[in-house]
């Protein structure tokens, strides 16, 4: 598999060289740290590229590169390669998207740096205004977000949507992400005792307690999609097979185990973190699903729809 | 050995790029060092393979017919498809861009890539504030809109061709937004719904609207989309989840508030899948008041649901 590896080298040489031709001087470790790459990596690159050129390769065509004593490179006779490559089309998205979710976050500076590289990179990509990124807000996000930085204790008044009741807990807030189009709150929670995740839009109430949070092992830097789904291993789990019409259940829910049928439904495991979670979705398929087991699910579906009914029927 | 076949792509691009007209496989093999293989066969699997590492890479490669007697075709790389328009970023605002990658996590690597070809990073990045998934089809589209191509997909069943005027990304979800050409109507389409990769015709087909803020194509709520024929509907909502559904619809969709706290919402319904979801999901703290066609459709699906497991 020598191709991949070429690829990925030639796509760096590529962003390299420009850089170095406008550049003229930069160092080996100012390269290093820009381009991500250690320093051995960039060393190698920059010794094939004398072997390069244009045909037929005698001295006047062939890239000249110097590097002096004090790791300052330059490169001369590679005038072609004056300009990077044109963004690819996901690159382009990649960064704009980063970009203008990281604008639209609350308390971010609309007329900042942030703001005008992205009207430069829209232009030079031709899609002026052609993406747009709301990752929502609330008066709390900013009143939890400085609360996480500061490590003050709170009082909060929280819906919990799986289990479909209202609670108030002490928790000491430890950090405040965006994931999976929500908003989440990490926080030790003083009352499980453990470090909770709770989403921003469920928190009705905030109220300081005065004391200030003491310092916990802190949520880290981790993958913040495996932070929001991480089913609680003493969640009890439901097998449900699905007609195609509900195959967006093993597409957009955290199953434990999801397999395709010939007919285009499928077979998932689900980790059910509340009753009301399970019912809310079992309402919502009706027939586009079968409980296959346990048989507490399908009491469960057909009780939700009993009690609901009961609205309707007095 | 990788080097030596690194050194001849780096040739090829070079040669392709610095060439002022097209060149045929045979003039390359003649010209380029490391040279491809003697042997026919081999020498066009090779020049194959190269050809589909640069595409990979984004090179744009454009082949033509050369005139005359063969039926040969020639290759080069028009300057105008690969330079990358200089944006003028200033040191702040690559730094600006570093940050924005480092905090906002998307799948794949492609905004790093795409940071390189602007110059690298610049001063340190940031903590992880956000992720973002990055949908199959994302990229097809976004070049759509950048070029004016108009796409035909098909969606849950139904084929559509849309001129697309923006992507969106909301509620998680990414969203293309434009007009349905066979609708005659703005449309938006949830990315990961469509049955299979979208398929673009020509460049310029199409002229946006001046002044199209994609957001605005997307309408604020999931419930809004939908080809039904739209309904004027009534829910209540206990007291307990009044907040919280407010919160959801905005004050402009309560049209009564009762001494209790419960509220009256009132919502424009044009997908009743997606307004039966929204009513179930409050389970027994919401009713259905009006019109009776609604409140009648979920009695009935409720009723077929109680008794499904009996």
């Amino acid at each position: 598999m020598t191709q991949p590896v070429a690829g990925s080298r030639l796509r760096r040489i590529l962003a390299l060289i420009p850089w170095i031709l406008t550049h003229p001087g930069v160092t080996i470790s100012d390269l290093a740290h820009r381009f991500d790459v250690p320093e051995s990596e960039l060393e190698s690159d920059l010794a094939l590229l004398p072997l390069c050129g244009l045909p037929p390769y005698t001295a006047d065509r062939l890239i000249d590169v110097w590097v002096g004593d004090d790791g300052a490179v330059s490169i001369r006779l590679a005038e072609y390669f004056e300009r990077p490559l044109r963004l690819t089309p996901s690159e382009g998205v990649a960064l704009l998207a980063a970009g203008r979710a990281l604008l639209a976050v609350p308390g971010s500076d609309p007329h900042g740096p942030l703001a005008t590289a992205l009207d430069k990179l829209e232009a030079a990509l031709g899609a002026r205004g052609a993406l747009s990124i709301d990752v929502g807000g609330s008066d709390n996000l900013d009143r939890l977000t400085h609360a996480a930085a500061d490590s003050e204790q709170l009082e909060i008044d929280y819906y919990s949507f799986a289990r479909d009741e209202m609670t108030t807990r002490v928790v000491d807030p430890l950090r405040v992400f965006h994931a999976l189009g929500a908003w989440y709150l990490a926080a030790y929670c003083h009352r499980a005792d453990a470090e909770r995740l709770f989403r921003v839009d469920r928190v009705r109430a905030v109220r300081p307690t005065g004391e200030s949070a003491p310092p916990h092992p802190s949520a880290g830097d981790d993958d913040l999609v495996d932070l929001v789904y991480r089913p609680d291993p003493s969640d009890p789990r439901v097998q449900l097979r699905l007609r195609p019409d509900a195959a967006w259940v093993a597409e957009s829910l955290p199953t434990e185990d999801a397999k395709p049928r010939p007919d285009g439904g499928w077979d998932v495991v689900l980790a059910v973190s509340g009753p009301a979670f399970l019912e809310r979705l079992l309402l919502r398929l009706g027939p586009a699903a079968t409980v296959v087991g346990p048989a507490t699910a399908r009491a469960a579906r057909s009780d939700a729809a009993r009690r609901v009914l009961v609205r309707y029927e007095r | 050995m990788v080097s030596e076949r690194l050194e001849r792509l780096v040739n090829l691009t070079a040669t392709l790029l610095d060439t002022r007209r097209f060149l045929t496989l045979e003039e390359l093999a003649a010209r380029l060092e490391p040279s491809y293989p003697e042997d026919k066969v081999a020498r066009r699997r090779a020049f194959s393979r190269d050809k589909e590492t640069l595409r990979d890479l984004g090179v744009p490669i454009t082949t033509s017919a050369i005139d005359g007697f063969s039926t040969e075709i020639g290759y080069r790389i028009l300057p105008d498809d690969y330079y990358l328009p200089d944006p003028g970023l200033n040191v702040e605002e690559r730094a600006a861009l570093h940050v924005a990658v480092t905090a906002v996590r998307l799948d794949g690597g492609e905004a790093q890539e795409g940071l390189r070809k602007l110059g690298g990073v610049e001063g340190t990045g940031a903590p992880a504030l956000a992720a973002l998934a990055v949908t199959a089809g994302l990229a097809e589209l976004f070049d759509a809109v950048a070029r004016r191509r108009v796409v035909e997909f098909d969606y849950r069943g139904d084929p559509r061709r849309l001129e697309p005027y923006g992507v969106v990304h909301r509620f998680g979800h990414w969203y293309v937004v434009g007009r349905d050409q066979d609708k005659d109507a703005p449309r938006a389409f949830r990315i990961d719904r469509f049955d299979g990769p979208p398929r673009s015709g020509p460049d310029g087909a199409f002229e946006p609207p001046a002044g199209f803020d994609p957001s605005e194509g997307l309408r604020s709520d999931p419930m809004t989309y939908g080809d039904d024929r739209p309904v004027e509907a009534r829910v209540l909502v206990d007291a307990t989840r009044a907040a919280w559904v407010v919160d959801q619809l905005g004050d402009d969709a309560v049209v009564e508030r009762r001494d209790d706290g419960a509220v009256v919402v009132q919502l424009a319904v044009v997908n009743r899948e997606a307004f039966r979801a929204f009513v179930v999901g409050l389970l027994e703290h919401a009713e259905v008041l009006a019109p009776p066609e609604l409140r009648s459709d979920l009695v009935d699906w409720l009723r077929a649901v109680a008794q499904s497991d009996a």
